[in-house]
């Protein structure tokens, strides 16, 4: 039986700007530990807002959250912040690498913010989640030298540098071709083979969704079941 | 690299645009070069001024001030509207001079703010050379104590200052005194006091002081030659001249001393309040213009930590959610402002030094000095030191602090 790795309740939000608009009607849905899960919609439904909300980056919203069992809203930005280094791993639509730090540096920069481990260790820890994803030749380039391929896998690697319990993906295929597209969502199912790491992506790719365990879908801020 | 991360992201940032960086760093250099060198030679001026001045005027001087106006002496004494017939009065001879000075001496000697003493017999005589006649001023002094003061042995042109204290038959003459009466290295001078006393005296020594009235006018006698020519006992003294270990304190002293001593006490800034200001003024020009260069230099600072900022603006939000707390990127930041200031500091403090090196070596041949004048004071360098970091450390601060509330959100959304 596997426990639920993140609960949202209730989740209302609201969008002030250019007039009050409510983008989130009362979503609530729980996600199990080692589930790969896809939010799709159309454009506008919500879907994007809804993943920040779970990101915990966006707080200005009504309802309760929580992940691995630790209640989230109301917590400060520093407070969340940690949360975030320890518990949640992001690959976005652009890659978001640091140009001007090698690829290695840029793997290793989640888990020396968090120091639980030593440089070396870390290290290590990097190029082996480089080599797994084919990277290792890459390492010591400056991250900007790569291919848009490249750079999403060293995201995806710096994702998971802190072995978060939550990947969180905002159109990770987004930006690619089919073959890198591919590649990626390949990556993913192993990593949720794996063990006990959810991913949570938002995806207006069908092929991506239809090979997911689970899809919700988001329409005018409503889930549809 | 093992410094901790938000040091290392800041280092990698100042190293990748090395050409900003520099630009930043220059702006500092220049405002903390300029700061070290105008306060070095501004107060380089100031001490060449206060030398030039107090190698004749003493920090503090008591002398017996000329008696009260008495012209009108009736109405102190009688009700007004007395009618009084005086006619052509007179002044009654008043007591010369200082009296008991040695007394007096002794009382200063225990005051903890004064360096040196000396007494002296000043008097206004003519110095003739037969047909030429100048008046001016015969200064019998304490031949050891004057030089503890005024360091006059340093002005002596010809003669050692030392032999007037064995030569009662000697005297000193400035070379502006010398040259109008055609004296020359043992020539013979005649003074005449103005109570008609005429003695002639040996030319063993010509001194130069630099202050034109001085050596057009002055004359040196030892002190017990003077108190003879005028006939007075060897308590005899007009004026005891007073040095300060720091002349800043004459004023204080002087309040101190004053309500004791029954004559007139001055300090040099009551003598002469135009050195004061002059030297006040020019400290501050000196704190306008280099604080105005650092100001400059702080929006220099400013401006491209500012852009710094707004070009990493994506990075900074993706910082965030990776876990980097709002204290983590202004510390990034700061860090920049602050290694820019120290940097800058450093090297400003260096070529500040170089600048006023240079300019020391300027040739400024007016009134003994053979350079213009440069004063090394740490505490100028301190200063300026902690002046360019205070004004990096505020020009990174505001915007560090800009960048510490950046939204990730509506940044990596677009």
């Amino acid at each position: 039986m596997k426990d639920s790795i993140l609960s949202a309740s209730n989740l209302v939000k609201y969008f002030h700007e250019p007039e009050t608009f409510q983008v989130l009607k009362d979503i609530s849905f729980e996600v199990k530990r080692g589930e790969f899960l896809a939010l799709v919609g159309k454009s506008g439904s919500g879907k994007s807002t809804l993943l920040y909300v779970l990101s915990t980056m966006d707080t200005d919203y009504e309802g309760k959250l929580a992940i691995n069992g630790n209640p989230l809203t109301g917590k400060s930005q520093n407070e969340l912040a940690a949360f975030r280094n320890q518990h949640i791993g992001f690959v976005f639509q652009f890659h978001y690498l640091l140009p001007e730090f090698t690829v290695l540096e840029n793997v290793m920069i989640p888990a020396l913010k968090m120091r639980r481990l030593s440089r070396e260790e870390i290290e290590t820890k990097a190029y082996g989640h480089l080599s797994t994803l084919g990277l290792q030749d890459q390492a010591l380039k400056l991250a900007s030298k790569l291919s848009g391929g490249q750079q999403q896998r060293v995201a995806i690697a710096r994702a998971l540098i802190n072995d978060p319990s939550i990947i969180m993906g905002d159109e990770p295929t987004g930006n690619l071709d089919s073959k890198n597209s591919q590649l990626v969502f390949d990556i993913f199912r192993d990593i949720v083979a794996a063990g006990h790491q959810t991913i949570i992506a938002v995806t207006h790719d069908e092929d991506f969704a239809a090979n997911c365990d689970r899809v919700l879908e988001l329409s005018d801020g409503h889930l549809l079941k | 690299m093992k410094l901790p991360i938000n040091y290392q992201i800041a280092a990698t940032y100042l190293t990748s645009k090395v050409k900003q960086t520099i630009v930043a760093v220059l702006g500092v250099t220049f405002g903390i070069s300029m700061y070290v060198f105008m306060n070095s030679f501004m107060s380089g001026v100031n001490e060449a001024q206060n030398r030039l001045a107090f190698s004749t005027l003493a920090h503090v001087r008591i002398y017996n001030d000329r008696p009260m106006d008495r012209s009108d002496i009736v109405s102190h004494v009688f009700p007004a509207g007395t009618i009084a017939n005086i006619r052509n009065s007179k002044v009654i001879k008043y007591t010369d001079g200082i009296k008991n000075s040695q007394e007096i001496i002794r009382y200063l000697k225990t005051q903890p703010l004064v360096s040196a003493i000396t007494p002296e017999v000043n008097i206004s005589v003519f110095f003739k050379n037969v047909g030429n006649k100048v008046n001016g001023t015969l200064s019998g002094v304490d031949v050891a104590g004057e030089d503890r003061l005024f360091k006059t042995a340093e002005f002596m042109v010809q003669g050692s200052w030392k032999e007037l204290a064995y030569r009662p038959d000697g005297i000193f003459v400035g070379i502006e005194l010398a040259r109008s009466l055609s004296l020359k290295i043992n020539d013979n001078l005649n003074i005449l006091t103005a109570d008609g006393v005429s003695h002639t005296y040996k030319v063993i020594g010509i001194f130069r002081t630099n202050l034109s009235s001085v050596d057009k006018a002055k004359a040196y006698l030892s002190i017990a030659a003077t108190r003879q020519l005028l006939a007075e006992n060897q308590d005899y003294v007009t004026d005891i001249q007073i040095n300060l270990a720091d002349f800043k304190k004459a004023n204080q002293l002087v309040n101190i001393i004053s309500p004791v001593i029954p004559y007139k006490v001055e300090s040099w800034s009551m003598a002469n309040a135009q050195l004061e200001a002059g030297s006040n003024l020019r400290d501050v020009i000196a704190v306008a213009v280099s604080l105005t260069i650092l100001i400059v230099a702080g929006f220099g600072i400013y401006n491209i930590m500012n852009m710094t900022i707004n070009e990493k603006i994506r990075e900074i939000a993706i910082l965030k959610a990776m876990g980097f707390a709002g204290k983590d990127i202004r510390k990034i930041f700061l860090t920049m402002g602050t290694v820019i200031g120290l940097i800058g500091g450093f090297v400003g403090m260096g070529l500040g030094f170089l600048v006023s090196d240079a300019v020391n070596h300027v040739p400024f041949n007016v009134a003994g000095l053979a350079t213009l004048p440069m004063s090394y004071d740490p505490e100028d360098y301190m200063l300026a030191f902690s002046f360019g970091l205070i004004t990096t450390f505020v020009a990174g601060y505001f915007p560090s602090r800009k960048a510490a509330k950046i939204d990730p959100v509506n940044i990596i959304r677009g």
